[in-house]
């Protein structure tokens, strides 16, 4: 039976089977996670040759390589002998693997270099077999991204509006990196993964499901999203949407403020960022980080970069560290003490997001309306001066954006 | 001679006794009566990925100091902390109670832990071992540092947003 | 005599100075296979300007330890 996405993806609704329906989880991971570029991680996981992490593309188990001559490999962790995991431990420094079945020994570039009594195979290199490879890798501004496709879009194609949120995330460290260097957070949760994507550019919940904490911190974040304000969901086009809190904050024009703190808590990073940006560094310091979802499963909440993994039709891991600045010491230990506080499984904020996608997964097993509703603001948008969608704060704009690109790809008469 | 010279360390059965307590006002949310536990200088800790992580650079499960605890109990408090709204019911063995080393006025003690939560999403297992540092002071115990390594600390966890 | 020891998930080495021959040496001992080896300064050097593709050779396993061919060790 074949799925009609056009029927079931709808300028204004989409229908409830899109998350709980296995054969078309099985379809996205063809025509989506298999296909487009997905996010895998940060070269700064692997800063020196021989370093390995591993990773997850879709379902699949993959390990993320440096090798000697520099260059960034994703590998399938599944040896050529006998489909063995080649690779066991989550990270290391290795420049060959070693597969502790029948001792089949690998290049950390997928290479086989070798396999034990070699006679059993007419002698040396007479087997032209290696590691799988996914098949492109590209980098942008540090973040590793797959495709398993051998052609298509190329990285800055898909990326596309979405790069320059990334940019903007770089620049606010002194040395124009970031670094991933954190460790990662896996929260698991009984959801589809289209309800986390949808979740994370929803301005219309914040202030529902995270109450609790705004109440008793006092935090600004709430108002951030408030029908007051002046801050603005915008469709980046080809599934990416962002939150554009700069109103907000320049509004505020107090530097640091997006952060939730003032100049005077890291003055050393001000003055770094001063010294190189000169009269500009007034509007980085001021307009803050993105808070951006980059289709498929990357998403920077400011400060927390958070990569979705789906797992099965109602499960996703959703991995999570906090951004580190190159060159910024006095703000990581802030960075990272304030992730830490409000993402993951005990987090302060996604703990409860969490919560709501599991709550929303069960929802949906009810028999009707079996529609979602993503109208919220259609009658208010306008198109801004690049061409992108806008919406207010609180709108559904970001999410018309995901359907329409994930429709698109879906419905390809030459998938598979 | 004061009381608390010559006696410092605490013996195990009041460790037992405290432990026990702990325990079971987490598992009824009594989150007052938890919070009153902690001394000033609290730290309450629960690494991701292994135990042997560095706090302070990489991402851990909780990171809390005192007033990072206060804030956790005021959040559990407005009962729209969802994830624990409704709260999650939890019983929790302790077990393999040892004392590490007394320091002072501190007593560090570990313990291991398996834990049963059920709420609507199903019945989580949790188990681990906690350290604590226990401090003696003028009416009674204070906990001053909890540990808590997950056995299963390097997986993707539930969310776990109850007092562990 | 202080030892370090390496390891990764595929092999797990410890390695010394040893000072009890004439000259200094270094002691590897492969912690899995029991087995030892010293390493002299200039055999040292000689690793560090091995060739890279001379040095992955010898992480054929055929080419040692696993190795089928007549006269092998
Ligand atoms: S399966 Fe890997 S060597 Fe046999
Ligand atoms: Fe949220």
């Amino acid at each position: 039976m074949t799925v009609r996405y056009s029927e079931l993806i709808q300028p204004e609704r989409v229908h409830g089977s899109l998350y709980t329906d296995p054969g078309v989880f099985a379809e996205e991971l063809e025509r989506i996670w298999y296909r487009t570029w997905v996010c895998v991680g940060h070269v700064s996981e692997v800063a020196r040759p021989g370093d390995y992490v591993r990773k997850a593309v879709g379902t699949q188990d993959v390990i993320m390589t440096r090798s000697a001559d520099g260059e960034v490999s994703l590998l399938l962790n599944r040896c050529a002998h006998r489909g063995n995991l080649v690779c066991e431990d989550a990270r290391g420094n290795s420049s060959s693997f070693r597969c502790p079945y029948h001792g089949w020994t690998y290049r950390n570039t997928g290479e086989l270099l070798g396999y034990p009594y070699n006679q059993g195979y007419g002698g040396k290199g007479k087997l032209s077999l290696g590691l799988g490879r996914v098949p492109r890798v590209d980098t942008y501004q540090g973040f590793v991204f797959a495709s398993f496709a051998a052609d298509g879009p190329s990285l800055k194609e898909h990326l596309g509006a979405a790069a320059g949120e990334l940019d903007r995330l770089a620049r606010l460290s002194p040395e124009g990196e970031i670094e991933l260097t954190a460790g990662w957070l896996k929260h698991r949760a009984k959801a589809n993964w289209k309800l986390l994507v949808e979740n994370e550019t929803d301005g219309y919940h914040p202030q529902f499901v995270h109450g609790s904490v705004f109440s008793v911190t006092g935090s600004h974040i709430g108002s951030l999203y408030s029908d007051k304000s002046t801050a603005v969901t915008r469709d980046l086009g080809g599934g990416h949407s962002e939150n554009d809190l700069r109103p907000e904050f320049r509004r505020m024009g107090t530097p640091m403020a997006w952060f939730g703190t003032s100049e005077a808590k890291v003055p050393e990073y001000v003055r770094k960022m001063r010294e190189l940006h000169g009269e500009q560094a007034e509007e980085i310091l001021i307009e803050g980080a993105p808070h951006v979802m980059v289709f498929p499963n990357l998403f920077v909440a400011e400060i927390s970069v958070f990569m979705i993994q789906p797992v099965a039709v109602d499960e996703t891991v959703q991995h999570v560290t906090a951004v580190q600045l190159k060159g910024a010491p006095d703000m990581n230990r802030r960075l990272l003490s304030q992730c830490v506080g409000s993402v993951g499984p005990a987090g302060m904020l996604l703990a409860d997001d969490s919560e709501m996608y599991e709550r929303n997964q069960r929802g949906m097993a009810a028999r009707m309306p079996e529609w979602l509703d993503i109208r919220r603001g259609v009658g208010r948008e306008r198109v801004d001066e690049n061409g992108f969608r806008v919406g207010t704060a609180n709108d559904e704009t970001g999410m018309r954006g995901f359907w329409s690109h994930y429709r698109s790809l879906m419905e390809r008469e030459d998938a598979q | 001679m004061s009381s608390l010279a010559g006696h410092t360390g605490l013996d195990l059965h009041e460790i037992e006794e405290f432990l026990y307590r702990e325990a079971r006002l987490a598992d009824e949310h009594d989150y007052d009566g938890w919070e009153a536990l902690w001394t000033d200088d609290a730290l309450y800790w629960v690494p991701a990925g292994g135990p042997d992580i560095d706090p302070e650079r990489q991402m851990s499960v909780i990171y809390d100091n005192r007033s990072r605890i206060s804030t956790r109990i005021s959040q559990l408090k407005t009962g729209k902390r969802y994830s624990q709204s409704p709260p999650s019911n939890m019983r929790r063995l302790i077990s393999n109670v040892e004392v590490v080393a007394v320091e002072g006025t501190d007593t560090v003690a570990g313990a291991n832990f398996l834990l049963v939560e059920s709420r609507e999403r199903g019945t989580t297992l949790w188990a681990g071992r906690t350290t604590y540092r226990l401090r003696r002071v003028e009416d009674g115990i204070r906990l001053a540092y909890k540990k808590v390594v997950l056995v299963n600390s390097a997986e993707a966890l539930s969310t776990l947003s109850f007092l562990i | 005599m202080e030892q370090r020891i390496i390891a990764s998930e595929f092999a797990e080495v410890a390695v010394s100075l040893d000072t009890d021959a004439n000259g200094p040496r270094l002691r590897i001992e492969d912690l899995r296979g029991g087995r030892v080896r010293h390493l002299d300064a200039l055999e040292l050097e000689s690793v560090v300007w091995l060739p890279e593709e001379r040095l992955r050779e010898l992480l054929d396993p055929s080419a040692g330890r696993w190795s089928d061919r007549p006269g092998d060790e």
